[in-house]
């Protein structure tokens, strides 16, 4: 396949997987999950595992350790590291594997660590003779001695990855797995990961494994590239060779299903992965306003998440929020939907006041403005039809008057979402992770709101579903002169389907306007970081933002924005070395 | 955390003063009163008088109230109506014979089920487990009177290594009653442990399925640490609060049991109170049993307390 196979340098490889087949047994028979797949790592290099959920990629991973899941059987081939086979070692000599030449960087370190046990006593035991406190230290964690006596719990999401990776270079293995290492961190946060990551790497030479549906976490630390579908390897090679010149048309769709940051608009991929991008549709210069933010501030207790944040979002338009967990984004999406009530401002929908809980809002009110959660795996009854889901707003609502009619109505709706209407008799557990959160839109709609609020409704899906999934929601706006509320960590997703931008910045917004704008002149250097954070499918992609350094706040309550014209405005600031001058 | 602590307790302080107004009113709400009761249907209304002077039943119920209660904080109960004796000496006395076989039933089943429910779900769908599993399903699914007389038709007449029932009255001593202990002790452990164990199995198997049992495990630490220190503190959680029911369902199960043994304990005297109407008894064991109740799930939630860091380190209520 690729010109440049694997490891190019001769180098005797460290992790050799031959032919390796894997399945679980299920109802009696055997479900193979990975199907001859053959892999080497030479020292020193790193190999991403690419693909879909399903496609086999960490199940592989896990066999480096020797770890198959409860159910699961090799069925053919065999995994060697350092010349012995996994497989094969007794258990002493497999603890000696894990951890010692092996080890592994979990794909969520806030369900990695024991929660009743202090993050010191869990890289202690992880064996090796480095103290602890350096360990912390080299991951680059503040105050080292002190956050070794904490606990889990009482980190950040960044921090807990840090101290997965403390524990996972603690006795200097030979060979790092990395299994998604920074899915569900932020842009910003993901960086910093990312660039410790591959400096420990280079420092302590080690062989990386890389499990990933991220291709832009690929092209950022990736050497060579595995890419595997349905237990399958579907081609492999050299990082860049893959990216520029992908050979498998599943390769190619998938490179292509990934949204980019200079998309002027959703791209619709093909199946063989060629590409066209949509342009937007035009927001009608008439388009009455649908909700109206002013000032609103929410609290937590003692805790402001928001401070005096202010927006419109009009009939047909889609007004993306961006920025870090705890910008205060999915707050403000919650309070509008009812769940939260603002502790001052003014929060108003054409028909009504909406600064009050759902629950006090009149029925016409309520049924108008309508949230779509992100997880649409829990947000669904599991033990109700998709059907029922979809038919008992219709009823609560009033929009069927029978319950034939709302039989009938719900169908309607979930094929309006591109579904099959026969799917309607199934679980939540029956469908795929793309059709639950359709069934999830399809259930936000049989209210007929015109306002719709998605909270980062994307963030769960693999990319090529993702895509469809925003195109279902560019089609609906459309259809029905939505007013969407889109809440998003990802800045590519929101270049698409935005028509504004509103970046949020500890529940303060520091720059508004509308998409082209603020991403071809990013104003704040906020924004500038988020962007400069955010990574291409592409290993030569330059920054679409330099950093700025130092800079502080200089917003005065009369005077708070810089306006770049076109609703394009940003919160006033300025490089600390002025401030310290002036 | 501390405020958290001083909650707890003052809630459970509310729930027995709770407790101790309805087993006052429960007594109240009795057709006719004390008097009517002891003396029975045939009584002159001057004996019935007479026995209320005595007893205080001509006073407001609230005053009666506070003094019961006054006198139940120092260990005063009130007179027995049957034995005249002090009701405070003589259900601690019955209450020491059943701490006895409580204080050995918990210690074997406690243990032993929280051994057998982490065996059954770290052999999940193998032989050991579905031993366990059928054995606690059948010891929950049989009450315990008929585990008791099982097992003394085994090991009583069948084999005759303890005796079947005891001789002795509420002042044997320890060393009188030791022997007869056990039976009784077992026929309540097997049906406690089964619940135990099988909750005990559920939370394992969740655990050991946990995402931080696997990253413990491939940092290759060995089974016996991984199962001590990574899973058991998360598996215990869930179990305390059902072994916190159990020991309080005691209270109650030990009725039961020590009339099938005719074992001196409270159950023993809490049936003969209720056949002969001594209503200061029955009242005394009310409390007693409300007071084990709530020190149980207290316990038990200072136990999840101690073994989650969450509760423990919460700065602030979010």
């Amino acid at each position: 396949m690729g010109a440049s196979g694997t490891a190019s340098s001769g180098a005797t490889p460290i992790v050799s997987v031959n032919s390796l087949s894997v399945a679980y047994r299920s109802g009696g028979r055997d479900v193979p999950v990975v199907r001859e797949v053959s892999l080497e790592v030479a020292p020193g290099r790193t190999v991403a595992l690419v693909g879909e959920s399903g496609s086999g990629k960490s199940t592989v991973a896990a066999t480096l350790l020797g770890h198959l899941r409860h159910g699961s059987r090799i069925t053919g081939g065999s995994v060697h590291i350092k010349g012995s086979d996994v497989f094969a070692l007794s258990p002493r000599e497999l603890r000696r594997l894990r951890g010692g030449t092996v080890a592994m960087v979990a794909q969520n370190a806030g369900h990695a660590l024991t929660p009743s046990m202090r993050i010191g006593r869990q890289i202690a035991e992880a064996g090796g003779d480095i103290p602890v406190v350096d360990l912390l230290d080299q991951v680059r964690l503040p105050r080292p001695a002190e956050l070794a006596r904490r606990y889990p719990h009482e980190l950040s999401g960044g921090q807990q990855q840090r101290v997965a990776i403390a524990m996972a270079i603690a006795a200097r293995p030979d060979v790092l797995v990395l299994d998604e290492p920074t899915t569900g961190l932020d842009v910003v946060t993901q960086r910093g990961v990312l660039d410790l990551i591959a400096g420990l790497r280079d420092e302590l030479g080690l062989a990386a494994v890389l499990v990933s549906h991220d291709l832009g976490v690929v092209a950022h630390l990736a050497d060579d590239v595995t890419v595997l579908r349905s237990g399958r390897v579907v081609e492999s090679s050299s990082t860049r060779t893959l990216f520029a010149t992908p050979q498998d048309p599943y390769t190619r769709k998938l490179l292509a299903s990934v949204p980019r940051l200079d998309d002027a608009g959703l791209a619709l991929v093909g199946e063989a992965g060629e590409r066209e991008v949509r342009p937007k549709a035009q927001v009608p210069v008439e388009a009455t306003v649908a909700v109206s933010a002013r000032e609103v501030t929410v609290d937590y207790g003692s805790t402001r998440a928001v401070h005096g944040v202010s927006f419109d979002v009009r009939r047909g338009e889609v007004l993306a929020l961006v920025g870090e967990s705890g910008s205060g984004k999915s707050t403000l999406a919650w309070t509008l939907a009812g769940l939260r009530t603002p502790s001052g401002g003014t929060l108003t929908h054409e028909s009504g006041d909406l600064a009050r809980p759902a629950e006090r809002r009149p029925l016409s009110l309520r049924r108008r403005v309508q949230l779509v959660f992100q997880n649409a795996d829990t947000s669904l009854n599991p033990r109700r039809s998709v059907g029922d889901a979809v038919r008992r707003p219709l009823r609560f609502f009033g929009s069927a008057t029978s319950q034939a009619d709302a039989a009938v109505r719900a169908r309607e709706l979930i094929s309006d979402v591109r579904l099959d209407p026969a799917l309607a008799d199934r679980l939540p557990a029956q469908l795929s992770g793309g059709q639950r959160q359709r069934i999830g839109i399809a259930r936000a709609l049989a209210g007929e709101p015109d306002v719709l609020i998605a909270d980062e409704i994307t963030t769960a899906l693999d990319v090529s579903v993702q895509a469809e999934v925003l195109r279902l929601l560019d089609d609906l706006r459309r259809e029905r002169r939505l007013a969407c509320l889109f809440i998003s960590h990802d800045l590519a997703v929101v270049r698409g389907i935005a028509d504004r931008v509103a970046v949020l910045r500890h529940g303060v917004v520091v720059e508004e306007g509308p998409t082209e704008a603020v991403f071809a002149s990013p104003g704040h250097p906020y924004t500038r970081q988020l962007m400069a954070a955010a990574l291409e499918p592409d290993p030569d992609a330059e920054p679409l933002a330099e950093d700025t350094a130092e800079w502080v706040d200089t917003a005065e309550p009369d005077d708070l924005w810089t306006d770049h014209g076109d609703g394009h405005r940003v919160r006033r600031w300025s490089t600390s070395v002025t401030e310290g001058n002036a | 955390m501390l405020s958290f602590l001083a909650r707890r307790i003052a809630a459970a302080l509310g729930t027995l003063l709770l407790a101790s107004v309805l087993v006052f009113l429960a007594v109240q709400a009795l057709p006719g009163d004390v008097a009517t009761q002891v003396l029975g249907k045939d009584a002159t209304p001057d004996a019935v008088a007479a026995l209320r002077g005595q007893l205080g039943l001509d006073r407001p119920a609230w005053e009666r109230y506070t003094d019961w209660v006054g006198g139940a904080l120092h260990g005063d109960f009130g007179t027995s109506l049957v034995t005249g004796k002090a009701v405070g000496g003589e259900v601690s006395a019955y209450l020491g014979n059943s701490a006895l076989i409580a204080g050995i039933t918990i210690l074997f089943a406690v243990t032993g089920s929280i051994v057998l429910g982490v065996l059954a779900g770290l052999y999940r769908d193998r032989w050991p487990d579905h031993l366990i599993s059928t054995v606690s399903l059948v010891g929950m699914s049989v009450p315990e009177f008929v585990v008791a007389t099982v097992l003394v038709l085994c090991f009583s007449i069948a084999l005759p290594w303890f005796p079947a029932v005891v001789l002795y009255g509420p002042d044997a001593s320890v060393g009188q009653l030791l022997p007869a202990v056990w039976l009784p002790a077992l026929a309540l452990a097997v049906v406690m442990a089964a619940y135990i164990v099988r909750m005990a199995r559920t939370s394992v198997i969740d655990v050991m399925a946990s995402e931080y049992v696997t990253t413990a495990r491939l940092k290759g630490l060995s089974t016996w640490r991984v199962v001590t220190r990574h899973a058991l503190p998360g598996a215990l959680l869930p179990t305390l609060h059902v072994i916190a029911l159990n020991v309080a369902w005691l209270a109650g199960g030990v009725a039961v049991v020590e009339n099938v043994f005719n074992y001196p304990g409270i159950g023993k005297l809490m049936l003969s109170s209720v056949q002969n109407r001594d209503l200061p008894v029955i009242q005394a064991i009310a409390l007693v049993s409300s007071v084990v109740y709530v020190a149980c799930n207290l316990a038990a939630d200072l136990a999840t307390m101690a073994l989650n860091p969450k509760l423990r380190t919460r700065g602030r209520t979010r």
